[in-house]
């Protein structure tokens, strides 16, 4: 089921928490909305899911103009973020509950919930409560009671942001997995980028209640579009400087572009090596985990940071209050206009 | 060896830890025998009091004094029948005003949320005094009540009817792609011709069938409309004050997943809220029973006195005490002391069942089994 979004705003109060927002998702994707919070993703998820009505714009399943149909008639398997599962039914009644109001024999029920129960890897936690049940394992009955009456679409909001790291590492593999089974068009929110990136096919990246870029997490991390996405998307070095000849000027003073620089795309050399460079002081080095961290100071004292791998660290025998050439290896320029 | 060291430092700190936490032994001992003095002299004894009191002249002699006297046995009945109806009323104001306040955000809330606490806040007498200039006679609709006051209550039910008809359309209201009927399909057309409809068949049938007297006037006060106005008057925030919090910590979520699966409006409130929020429900009712049982002043007020008409139970006991005759009241007044005992009972009981957070409890279970 392909979903398509045209021109959807939302605004509560006087705060514009989506700003004419389109977008189309492809049959069978797997999308990730990838932003801060109050970047308007959670709201974008719950107007496809009927949860939330538009001020103005449509959605469209397929063909079919769905803008003004209840949630109930939506035929979407919705996931939240603290589980809601019914706390006073079992597991086995929670994941049938769809089934049954929608009136399915109950000898139907029994067979699509003990299917479920084991695509889940919890069969024989049917007679359970959900009080009974880990965090993980409570997100993964809410999932297959999502499933169960077969939606057109998965809607799942912050799937993860509740459960502890091992658990959500674990889960994310399992929903990507489960994903290539099913095939059914998916959407979930998340502000993790590493989430997005992991699970999803495709990454809409969201800021202020706009779309800033749709992509797949490859094009998003290497081509970001904008300064937000490149700024969102992992940490950043900022210089304030001017474009000259295709070359960057890094300078204080000029402030009509800015030029970006990720950590591990910068060089530290005790000469300059004939390149781009400029020049640094070290004041801090943090050598713990695969990546040494360094902090340097400019000449023109910002502060700029540095990753390498520990070989490289090992090899230069960097110290603290050392002086050292910085080398980028790869920059990106955004006019200063565009950077809100 | 070294362990043993260990442990047993660790329980020397235990032990200087308590004793720096903890109060010297006579203000412990001098706070709760005061405590227990309060309680004793003010709650135990009166209590124990109004039970000898009752019985002092034996068991038959207390029968009689419940059952034997008319005007005693009237004011029973009075106040079984007042106090359920108020109760049904509240709880039909209590769930609307909870969820109305917990679940959507509109101006004014706040407001309602104060107002719901405005009984609470009103001397009782004050509210009696309202109604009676509301609804007395002599009062500010008293000319629309007098002569002809049944008048009014053909339109009233009527109005009521309507107003269960819209309910009722929009709670059976099918699914947007099996409306094929254009009464389900076009809601701003069915819904004015259906209430045009029910409206003058109702008013028609009241009329035809003189269902109400004619040239009489409709008696609130001094009577038992009154008596049901007033009471649910000062108890109306007990259920509402309840089901608030109660439906805070739950929250919207379940509601939302239940319609999203394909429930009803109607279907998720039995399957979801209900079972969420019945202990706050009982609870509330409980509270609010307690309280319209023994409500005096603002039914002091409304009620006139008549003996044998408008005498509720506590306004009996009353007057019973002013005959002089002790044993009746005091029997009158056993009846709702356990009432009270029961109140607290039940009150204790349930305050365990009520959800206070948001979401379910953390569990400890090892989440590696995956």
């Amino acid at each position: 089921m392909s979903i398509l979004i045209r021109n959807v705003s939302k605004q509560f109060g006087s705060f514009k928490v989506l700003d004419n927002v389109s977008l189309e998702v492809r049959d069978g994707d797997l999308l990730a909305l990838l932003g801060p919070s109050g970047s308007g993703k959670t709201t974008l998820l719950r107007i496809i899911a009927g949860l939330e009505v538009a001020d103005s714009g449509t959605v469209l399943y397929q063909d079919e103009d769905i803008t003004h149909h209840s949630a109930r008639d939506r035929k979407v398997g919705f996931v939240f973020q603290h589980y809601a599962l019914f706390r006073h039914m079992t597991v086995a009644e929670n994941i049938g509950y769809g089934l049954k109001v929608r009136k399915t024999a109950k000898a139907q029920i029994q067979e699509r919930v003990d299917e479920l129960l084991k695509l889940i890897r919890l069969d024989g936690f049917g007679t359970r409560f959900p009080g009974q049940l880990s965090g993980g394992q409570r997100q993964r009955v809410a999932l297959a009671r999502a499933l169960a009456a077969r939606p057109r679409v998965l809607l799942l909001d912050e799937p993860f942001g509740a459960l502890d790291a091992k658990v959500r590492q674990e889960l994310r593999q399992w929903l990507r997995r489960l994903h290539e089974d099913i095939h059914v068009t998916s959407i979930f929110v998340t502000h993790d980028q590493e989430e997005a990136f992991e699970v999803a096919d495709r990454v809409v990246v969201m800021s202020e209640g706009k779309i800033e870029q749709i992509g797949s997490p490859d094009d998003v991390y290497d081509h970001p579009a904008t300064p937000f996405v490149y700024n969102f998307l992992g940490n950043v070095n900022l210089f304030h400087g001017r474009i000259d000849n295709g070359k960057a000027y890094i300078n204080q003073s000029e402030t009509e572009h800015v030029v970006f620089v990720r950590p591990h795309l910068l060089e530290i050399d005790r000469v300059p090596n004939g390149g781009d460079h400029f020049r640094a002081k070290i004041k801090h080095i943090n050598s713990a985990g695969p990546l040494v961290k360094v902090e340097a100071i400019t000449e023109w004292g910002a502060l700029v940071r540095v990753e390498m791998p520990q070989e490289r660290f090992r090899s230069l025998h960097l110290l603290k209050d050392e002086s050292v050439f910085l080398i980028p290896r790869d920059v990106r320029v955004f006019e200063k206009g565009r950077i809100a | 060896m070294s362990t043993e060291a260990l442990v047993k430092s660790s329980a020397v700190t235990l032990t200087i830890r308590r004793h720096a936490q903890e109060d010297a032994a006579w203000v412990r001992w001098s706070l709760t025998l005061f405590a227990l003095a309060v309680v004793g002299l003010l709650v135990v004894v009166p209590v124990v009091n109004v039970f000898a009191e009752a019985l002092s002249e034996g068991l038959r002699a207390y029968w009689n004094n419940l059952f034997a006297d008319p005007d005693t046995r009237q004011s029973i009945f009075l106040t079984l029948t007042v106090v359920p109806i108020a109760l049904v009323a509240n709880v039909v104001f209590g769930l609307a005003a909870a969820w109305a306040v917990a679940r959507f955000n509109f101006p004014g809330r706040t407001l309602l949320t104060a107002l719901i606490d405005l009984p609470f806040s009103v001397s009782p007498v004050v509210a009696g005094l309202m109604f009676v200039l509301i609804f007395g006679l002599q009062g500010y609709l008293g000319p629309l009540l007098r002569r002809d006051g049944y008048s009014v209550m053909p339109y009233l039910i009527s109005i009521l009817g309507v107003g269960l008809f819209i309910l009722l359309f929009f709670l059976f209201r099918p699914n947007s792609h099996q409306r094929s009927q254009a009464f389900w399909k076009y809601p701003w057309l069915s819904v004015p011709i259906g209430s045009a409809a029910v409206f003058s068949l109702l008013f028609f049938i009241q009329q035809y069938f003189h269902i109400w007297p004619r040239n009489q006037s409709l008696k609130i006060i001094f009577a038992t409309p009154g008596l049901v106005l007033a009471t649910a008057f000062v108890t109306f925030p007990f259920v509402a004050r309840e089901l608030i919090p109660v439906m805070e910590a739950v929250g919207a979520d379940e509601e939302l997943a239940a319609v999203s699966l394909g429930a009803s409006g109607w279907r998720m409130f039995w399957d979801v809220t209900v079972p969420n929020i019945k202990w706050g429900l009982v609870y509330g009712i409980i509270l609010c029973n307690a309280r319209a049982i023994g409500e005096f002043g603002a039914v002091y007020v409304v009620s006139g006195h008549i003996a044998g008409k408008t005498d509720t139970m506590p306004l009996r006991i009353e007057k019973l005490f002013q005959e002089y005759n002790l044993p009746g009241s005091f029997a009158v007044a056993s009846l709702l002391t356990l009432v009270a005992i029961f109140t607290l009972i039940a009150k204790a009981t349930l305050e365990r069942k009520i959800p206070t957070t948001a979401g379910l409890p953390e569990p400890k279970a090892n989440e590696t089994q995956l």
